[in-house]
């Protein structure tokens, strides 16, 4: 033991080691407590989740405005255009059909860019995870803090869409407020199946297949502008294995109030493709942040 | 002698058919400041990384590794809850100020910010930031993001402090400046661990060299006694090869080494009157007559040619 050569006071959590040592004694002595051993995993994830928060919040302006915009512009374009020749779908008015669905194609696209581009950035370019790395969190801690941050983005970016369908009256805003929770379960999902892309791409324009081959297309086969039982009977059976499908179904109960038994499939299927492919989808990008 | 800080044995670590750490044994006591030196490839930073969890060592029954008191293949958080890691690369939220870089850490710490503000004010004046606390990180230069990233990496008051590279590309005022605070740091209790390619940077601050090639120790030990123990007292450095034969004459017996490395020829001797006496037989500008240094020691235990790493 050398603690002889320290000047201030050994603080209890360092004296775990041995050399047991070395509070390092900054003149001020006041924080020898602050390395105090590892803080609990629910700190882990939430400081994980707090750091997206902050810098995400660094740009509000830029990054808030599109939320809104977005749902507004779909829903003026197709919506006003489309409901003069469509009227009513699956017994809803059109609006409020397409609304109902935009709520969680809002979710995916935001956590589906965060996790896919965002990730790949920080990892590649940015070397964030590094500096994260060298402190008190494990590489599934930070993957699993990125899940959930991409899961509040699928919350806040649902909550926009139902702010401005509630400002304009177009859907009954009491019914749709369990939504956004809908929204948070639709973004972990997308957020696992990006980061499993993201354990698969060389480079960052690999990323064009998964948005131009997969997450496009599901606006259009998922139910969300038109009823999946409206497409050819060969492609329905393609439409239920697409994962936007399921929030969606679920969302449009919501709005019309009729709830089936088909909805705990469809429960079940966001959560068990959640836990599933995040779980593989963490497992190969540990090997990317850890040597 | 105090019981080390850092402990290891039979560490190895390799990617595919490449072996980056090759059984590498060494110790650290607390207090002290270790700098690796090895050309790029040799496996300093990997052998970094595996001491906070950074990289996976080899899975071997005879494989060693305590740090801090802890092991790093099972209790990394415990080992980074207690030190500080300085990686290679700056790695900060280039969009974010001083202080919110600092306190995005002091959260993964488990500090509350409140708590912390003291430290953030101490660190900010101990690396002489305190005037750059609001400023953007993209709008500081690469030597205040170095002693920034230096800031962050104390938040938390640790034992262990881990550098990779810390003055790499920086000028040399910012050098002298990071190594006369990492000195008060040691001063202060705190072991640090550092790799280096500047021989001047371990001989300024390392109690203790250890020079790596190919993942294998070469040499270790205190940077003075390494010369001392392995290498003459100077050398002299012909700089015009063709002045060759002027000197030939003088190198007849043991007692000169000599070296050549292409459009440079050095005659190594521990005797400095002979070496005076070649230096009468040639013309100002065409040598350069000096003593040893830890770059010698280490180019002689590294090899000149380069790797393929490199």
């Amino acid at each position: 033991m050398s603690t002889s050569s320290t000047t201030a006071p050994v603080g209890p959590g360092d004296t775990a080691g041995p050399g047991g040592t070395a509070g390092p004694g900054f003149a001020d002595g006041t924080h020898h407590e602050l390395s105090a051993g590892r803080p609990p995993l629910a700190h882990r994830l939430y400081s994980v989740w707090l750091r997206h928060v902050r810098v995400y919040s660094k740009n509000l302006i830029s990054n808030a405005l599109p939320p809104f915009l977005e749902p507004l512009i779909f829903l003026v374009g197709l919506g006003l255009g489309l409901s003069r020749y469509i009227g009513v779908m699956e017994g809803l008015p059109y609006v409020e059909y397409l609304a109902s669905g935009l709520m969680m194609t809002a979710a995916m696209f935001t956590a589906a860019f965060e996790c896919s581009f965002g990730t790949f950035i920080r990892l590649e370019f940015d070397k964030v995870y590094d500096g994260m790395l060298g402190a008190p969190i494990t590489a599934d801690n930070l993957l699993v803090g990125e899940i959930l941050w991409a899961g509040t983005k699928g919350f806040v970016f649902s909550l926009s869409v139902l702010v401005i369908v509630g400002v304009f009256g177009i859907l009954p805003v009491g019914r749709m407020l369990l939504a956004p929770f809908l929204g948070f379960l639709t973004g972990t999902m997308f957020a696992a199946l990006g980061f499993l892309v993201t354990s698969w791409v060389k480079n960052i324009n690999q990323f064009n297949f998964f948005f131009s081959g997969f997450i496009s297309p599901m606006f259009f086969f998922a139910g969300v502008v038109f009823p999946v039982d409206n497409l050819p009977a060969v492609v329905r059976p393609i439409s239920e294995i697409l994962p936007l499908t399921h929030p969606v179904r679920v969302t449009r109960a919501f709005s019309t109030g009729e709830f089936e038994p088909i909805l705990w499939w469809d429960l079940a299927y966001m959560i068990l493709m959640t836990v599933g492919v995040g779980w593989y989808a963490i497992h190969r990008l540990r090997r990317k942040l850890i040597q | 002698m105090a019981e080390p800080l850092i402990h290891v044995r039979h560490l190895y670590k390799s990617y595919g058919d490449l072996v980056a750490v090759n059984d590498l044994d060494f110790d650290v006591p607390p207090a002290r400041c270790v700098a690796f030196l090895g050309p790029n490839g040799a496996g300093k930073t990997t052998m970094m990384k595996t001491l906070y969890g950074k990289a996976d060592p080899d899975r071997r029954d005879d494989t060693e590794i305590r740090v801090l008191g802890f092991d790093p293949r099972t209790d990394e958080l415990e080992v980074k809850a207690r030190s500080g890691v300085v990686p290679q690369e700056n790695s900060l939220d280039v969009e974010l100020n001083v202080l919110q870089n600092l306190r995005i850490f002091s959260t993964f710490y488990g500090i509350p910010w409140r708590k912390a503000r003291d430290r953030v004010d101490y660190l900010l004046d101990f690396m002489e930031l305190e005037e750059k606390r609001t400023a953007k990180v993209r709008e500081l230069s690469g030597g205040m993001q170095r002693r920034l990233i230096i800031a962050r990496a104390l938040l938390n008051n640790p034992s262990l402090l881990i550098l990779d590279e810390p003055t790499t590309g920086l000028d040399p005022q910012v050098r002298q400046l990071i190594w006369d605070k990492l000195r008060s740091l040691k001063r202060s209790g705190v072991t640090i661990l550092l790799t280096t390619h500047y021989m001047d940077e371990a001989y300024q601050i390392a109690d203790s060299v250890l020079i790596m090639d190919h993942g294998v120790k070469v040499l270790e030990g205190n940077p003075g006694q390494l010369l001392t123990e392995h290498m003459e007292s100077h050398v002299l450095e012909l700089i015009n090869v063709d002045a060759q034969s002027q000197v030939e004459s003088h190198i007849s017996d043991g007692e000169i080494r000599t070296e050549g490395s292409g459009e440079r020829v050095l005659y190594y001797s521990s005797d400095l009157d002979r070496l005076q006496a070649m230096v009468g037989e040639l013309s100002p500008g065409e040598y350069h007559l000096r003593q040893v240094n830890l770059e010698d020691l280490f180019l002689k235990s590294t090899g000149r040619s380069l790797n393929v790493h490199q």
